[in-house]
């Protein structure tokens, strides 16, 4: 479980951002360099994997700034995925708190 | 590194795949710094905090290959997907290397065993057949029919093991695919956390 939240931080990330509204690449890449450092462009590679395991789907809408941008949607797996991931990643975060506020040991 | 060269750099080493998909991945990054513009982000800058077009066409090669190799099984397939996985980090030179030289031999070798007990059983079995007209010049320890219906059992059992090795090399060539994939996460987060 604690090499799953390891590998699956960023994709936990990109489709917790997609749960509350559909958006596009850039959108995206923003929202997660906004907290968390990465090289941004590794968002894109992680995004099409996403789509080839049928995590989300993509669509193109017209933006008010003409061209039209590339929208990302979760799909129903897309869903179930992020919630199982979401529930390592508050478990695991649930075990490291109780380590660090010294919590009983078997000892 | 200005929009242009990027987009250049990341085509030029995306050179392999699929032309649509190609295309697919150079319209997203247009699309990028074209927003990024928008917000009044120079070229420059977008370009860097993307990263190196060259570790970025990397993943995207690795990550295409492997989705090949797991929808059309073949031995090309996944020679390639391995092989492009190797070249993402020196790491994988030791943790993919090595294991799938020595899957590889493992199989080959099934394979060999079941094929050599396969031909001796049909060699027996014809030898046995013709045994009568050759008595003269052979010598069975055993009842020549005797011989042939054990042969018989020995042919069958090298085409069982045959058969038996093909559904082991599916299972393994599936194994492969998914370590490649769980290989591909962990070295991409790495290289987050190095990139800072």
């Amino acid at each position: 479980m604690n090499i799953q939240f390891k590998k699956g931080v960023l994709e936990l990330c990109v489709l917790s951002l997609l749960t509350k509204q559909n958006r596009y690449g850039y959108e995206l890449v923003n929202e997660i360099s906004k907290n968390i450092e990465i090289s941004e462009g590794t968002i894109y590679p992680l995004l099409r994997r996403l789509k080839n395991e049928d995590y989300v789907t993509t669509y193109l809408e017209e933006s008010k700034e003409g061209a039209p941008r590339k929208y990302y949607k979760l799909t129903e797996s897309g869903k179930k995925i992020n919630d199982s991931l979401k529930k390592d990643w508050e478990e695991f975060v649930e075990k490291v708190n109780h380590l660090l506020e010294g919590g009983d040991t078997n000892e | 590194m200005n929009k242009k060269n990027f987009l250049e750099k990341l085509e030029k080493n995306l050179k392999g795949l699929p032309k649509e998909e190609i295309k697919d991945v150079l319209f997203d990054f247009e699309e990028h710094f074209t927003i990024g513009m928008q917000e009044n982000r120079t070229e420059e800058e977008l370009s860097s905090s993307l990263g190196d077009p060259k570790v970025l066409a990397k993943q995207l090669k690795a990550a295409s290959y492997i989705k090949i190799a797991e929808e059309s099984a073949s031995a090309g397939n996944i020679v390639r997907a391995v092989f492009t996985s190797i070249g993402l980090s020196f790491f994988n030179l030791i943790f993919i290397l090595p294991p799938f030289i020595a899957v590889i031999a493992l199989i080959a070798s099934l394979f060999a065993c079941s094929i050599t007990i396969t031909a001796a059983g049909v060699t027996g079995f014809v030898s046995s057949i013709f045994y009568p007209a050759f008595s003269n010049y052979l010598t069975f320890t055993v009842n020549p029919a005797t011989g042939i219906f054990a042969f018989l059992g020995i042919t069958a059992l090298g085409v069982l093991f045959f058969i038996g090795n093909i559904y082991l090399s599916k299972a393994i060539y599936k194994v492969i695919v998914r370590y490649l994939k769980f290989n591909l996460q962990i070295i991409k987060g790495r290289r987050n956390q190095n990139d800072l």
